[in-house]
């Protein structure tokens, strides 16, 4: 049974040294940052800068990186299965999988997924949590490299009543809410600060509601639409052809009928045909 | 007619050359260089046009195939070859846009070796690919009719493919209704990203109940414009019921697009005065509401002009309103905003161009309209091998004129393109600007004697302070700024005669040059060399051979002597940084990297040496960088607050912008 781990950040206690970013790129093997047109600024995140320093107004410090949800909305997004939630945190990407689609990028409410927009052969880059660290049981770079435990590694449950508990016990600290507690459904990357850290998402509400299951609500009605339009299009197609099909009799009948009448009193009677056909019988060819 | 097919032809070729240039750029130096996509706007123009709005094109296809086969409606029976094969071709225009702007388009099959059923992508793409399927072998007896193809096995699959036209057909409008509804569910992940005016749980309905009013309007736009091309008679009558039911459906489209949001409390969103609101109404207006009432007018059906332009709205309306919903109504920072690039919209442009070259291609050779619509066929080219002819002569020529445009088109392209696509993506220049002086105050802090304190108004000085002046380090002009205390650098390195220990390397007849006049740029490489100025002092031609070795062959800068050959006094002797083997070759590397190889080394080396006596946080990036407030800095100028200073760093403190690796 694997324990769901997660990440705690604490802002207040974040000096914005940014070594876990220095650590970040070691780990993962990261270029250099370069002023590229698809980058606000050059230490925003990017495909060579998974994890960052963002500075608020004030100058105060807040690492941004994935915040790995615990029901992500770029794992329901992905149409090969490339991102795929591990029980135990990590949202990791399989870039034999990817084929550059970038609805991960589109879904995620945080906007964290970046593009190596520069290469001719691109993939999709975010945080993976270092999850090949955890297998070999040691903590995330960033987690390691962190000189004021502003970062800190373990079991989400713990973390989460520490989490509670530094809010609760400092409250001239902090603010009342642990940020990714529900958040989207809840998150492996969890804040406490004194700052609104709405910004760190695209919108600064987020409701508790997963977005997958927003999309579900949608796709669940695939079979529902599947059977209810087959079954009226079969129905229409066999009432229209059964309708043109009596039509059309009755028109032979009926001609049938002033054709006999005409034959028995010649030069008298009706045209023989009052109504004709509403429409031609049921063609088969295209 | 035909003169006006062969023009329209022309026209396509050239923009199919343009389409095969891009074609190997984008594929050669991929999307950066091609597109003016972000990292916050990773859909643009092709997922907008060729796909969301490509396939709500492609409707007329199952919206006409119901009405004849499912319903009966047997007088409409002439738009149905037209439009699958108008759907057919749209599809596969979908198919070809996806391949230029997937990242890893050799992957497209992986969505079936590695399905994931939770993605609404996924069932898009497995729709689109059926449908794409059901469309071929629907349209397929039109091509299995041609003479050419009489043969006693595929008159089988002929007749078989004819059986299962009503299980086709019923299957089409399944996967259509599917998918088209399914292209408004992938928006709905997004809830944080697409304005409330877009964004509804009931995207899907909008999508679909627009694409079927959008299939009829494309039935319509596209039997104008073949009537046009071809110089047959549009029927107006037919057209003009289309035309009706289309109006019906919009006014639904309308009634639910005004209802949902009415029922979710959002409708104050549309009355209010801001840009979205207005982009709504519009949109609304051109897709929806004005040809919905033109098309009610009984004297609009009856024009050709009225059906016309009521088409042409609802498909541009539509348009507008899937790029709405992918681009213009879907939140990314003000500062960074989306529009494509020419080649992204030539690319869609080509490929709708080769998409209606096939559909002419088909039109001339198979039974797409009933033989009575036919104008006279363009005459067969007979080429007489006995006569040599001019390039551009008859119409025999055609073949060889639309090779020509091609051709020009794929010129045309080469010399538009910009150098990103040529060379592949190019990091901007970031050139250097030099430090500032700051008037500061040296105190000591926590027993540190020489912390600075910026000199604030003269009322909030430390008492016992020493006036400085520090040198504040911002480049590129950001605004986050290093302040660097050039006295105290001095005095540790050994006073006045230390300058060499960090100014390695001077211009000529310059003593301690700063890093800006060589490193000149803020990431790139620069060049310091003046070739022209040499050329100059050495005796114009004459003078090569002193720097170029002797011999026959291009003078090239790897044949040139090292700059240090002569400038001897170029460089300083005991610098901390030495020129690379092979001496000085005009070269200098980035500002960032020269700087942080310089001061980065210089501090790991002190910390080194001296363990014990400076802090081992002293190489670390806080030491220098994010103990300002910039934008304090930045509005008091000199004058700084006195409370914004560099203290000593705290055990621990490091990193900045940029790597430091």
């Amino acid at each position: 049974m694997t324990v769901p781990k997660a990440i705690l950040n604490d802002t207040t206690r974040c000096t914005g040294c940014e070594k876990c970013v220095a650590a970040c790129k070691r780990e993962n093997g990261l270029g250099r940052d370069l002023p590229r047109r698809w980058k606000l600024c050059i230490d925003d995140l990017s495909s060579t800068r998974l994890t960052t320093i963002q500075r608020r107004e004030d100058g105060r410090p807040v690492r941004r990186m994935c915040l790995h949800c615990l029901e992500p909305a770029c794992v329901s997004a992905c149409i090969v299965g490339a991102l795929r939630k591990r029980p135990d945190g990590p949202v990791v990407y399989d870039r034999d999988r990817c084929m550059g689609c970038r609805y991960c990028m589109m879904a995620c409410p945080f906007g964290v997924p970046r593009y190596e927009w520069e290469e001719p052969v691109p993939y999709v880059k975010k945080c993976v949590l270092c999850h090949h660290r955890l297998d070999q049981g040691k903590v995330p770079a960033c987690v390691e490299a962190c000189p004021e435990k502003a970062t800190i590694f373990g079991d989400r449950d713990e973390l989460l009543a520490e989490a509670e508990r530094r809010v609760r016990g400092e409250p001239g600290r902090y603010r009342p809410d642990v940020f990714g507690r529900d958040e989207v459904g809840g998150t492996s990357v969890l804040y406490v600060s004194d700052l609104d850290l709405g910004f760190l998402a695209w919108k600064p509400e987020l409701g508790a509601e997963a977005l997958p299951d927003l999309t579900w609500a949608a796709l669940g009605k695939v079979p529902t639409i599947v059977l209810v339009m087959g079954g009226l299009m079969t129905g229409a197609w066999w009432l229209v052809g059964r309708r043109n099909k009596l039509a059309a009799e009755a028109a032979a009948a009926k001609e049938k009928e002033a054709a006999a009448a005409k034959e028995k009193g010649a030069g008298g009677g009706d045209p023989p045909s009052a109504a004709p056909p509403a429409a031609a019988p049921e063609g088969r060819k295209p | 007619m035909t003169r006006r097919l062969t023009a329209v032809k022309t026209a396509l070729w050239l923009l199919a050359g343009v389409l095969g240039v891009l074609t190997a750029v984008r594929f050669l130096r991929g999307l950066g260089a091609t597109t003016a996509l972000t990292d916050t706007a990773p859909w643009g123009f092709w997922i907008a046009f060729d796909v969301m709005s490509g396939v709500a094109l492609a409707a007329g296809g199952f919206v006409v195939a119901a009405t004849v086969y499912v319903f009966g409606r047997e007088r409409y029976r002439a738009f149905a070859r037209p439009a699958i094969l108008t759907a057919f071709l749209g599809y596969a225009a979908v198919a070809v846009g996806l391949l230029y702007d997937l990242g890893l388009p050799w992957h497209i099959l992986n969505p079936v070796a590695h399905p994931q059923h939770h993605s609404v992508l996924f069932e898009v793409a497995m729709c689109v690919m059926l449908y794409l399927t059901v469309l071929f072998l629907e349209f397929s007896p039109v091509i299995l009719e041609h003479p050419r193809l009489q043969r006693p096995l595929l008159a089988r699959v002929h007749r078989a493919l004819q059986k299962v036209t009503i299980p086709l057909v019923i299957a089409g409008i399944v996967l259509s209704t599917l998918h088209q509804s399914s292209l408004g569910s992938l928006f709905l992940i997004a809830p944080y990203r697409l304005h409330p005016l877009w964004y509804s749980p009931y995207l899907w309905v909008l999508f679909f109940v627009s694409a079927v009013a959008l299939g009829l309007a494309m039935v319509m736009a596209e039997s104008f414009f073949s009537a046009w091309l071809f110089g047959h008679k549009p029927r107006r009558e037919l057209l003009g019921n289309l035309g009706r039911a289309a109006s019906v459906v919009l006014l639904l489209y309308a009634a639910l697009r005004l209802g949902d949001l009415a029922a979710r409390g959002k409708l104050d969103l549309a009355l209010q005065p801001t840009g979205h609101a207005a982009l709504f109404w519009f949109e609304l207006g051109v897709s929806a509401l004005l040809p919905a009432v033109l098309l009610q007018s009984g004297r609009v059906r009856a024009g050709s002009g009225g059906l016309f332009g009521s088409a042409a709205l609802i498909v541009l309306g539509m348009i507008g309103y899937r790029f709405d919903v992918c681009i213009v109504a879907f939140a990314r920072p003000e500062d960074m905003p989306y529009f494509p690039s020419w080649t992204e919209i030539a690319v869609s442009v080509g490929i709708v161009a080769a998409a209606m070259l096939v559909f002419i291609f088909f039109v001339e050779h198979l039974r797409v309209y009933p033989p009575e619509e036919h104008g006279p066929a363009e005459p067969r080219p007979r080429p007489d091998p006995g006569t040599v002819r001019p390039l551009l002569a008859g119409p025999a020529a055609a073949p060889r004129r639309y090779s020509l445009v091609a051709v020009l088109g794929a010129a045309l392209a080469v010399a538009l393109l910009p150098a990103g696509a040529l060379f592949g993506d190019q990091v901007a220049r970031t050139p250097v600007a030099g430090p500032r002086t700051l008037d500061a105050i040296r105190v000591a802090v926590d027993g540190r004697p020489d912390d600075l304190v910026l000199a604030a108004e003269p009322a909030r000085q430390a008492p016992d302070g020493m006036p400085a002046r520090a040198l504040l380090l911002d480049a590129d002009r950001d605004g986050r700024t290093v302040l660097f205390d050039h006295d105290a650098h001095v005095e540790r390195a050994g006073g006045e005669t230390s300058c060499g220990s960090c100014h390695h390397q001077n211009l000529p007849f310059d003593r301690a040059s700063s890093c800006g006049s060589c490193h000149a740029d803020m990431f790139l490489v620069s060049d310091t060399f003046r070739h022209e100025s040499h050329v100059g002092h050495l005796g114009g031609n004459a003078g090569c051979a002193r720097c170029h070795d002797g011999g026959e062959g291009a003078k090239t800068r790897e044949k040139a002597r090292a700059c240090d050959d002569c400038h001897s006094d170029m460089l300083v002797p005991g610098a901390v940084v030495r020129p690379r083997p092979g001496g000085l070759d005009g070269r200098a590397v980035g500002y960032m990297d020269a700087v942080h190889g310089l001061c980065v080394a210089c501090h790991e080396r002190e910390v080194a040496l001296r363990p014990g006596e400076l802090p081992a946080s002293l190489a670390d990036c806080g030491t220098c960088h994010g103990r300002e407030d910039p934008a304090r800095l930045r509005r008091l100028g000199p004058y700084a607050a006195a409370d914004v200073r560099r203290a000593a760093p705290p055990p621990g403190a490091a990193a900045v912008p940029g790597p430091s690796e």
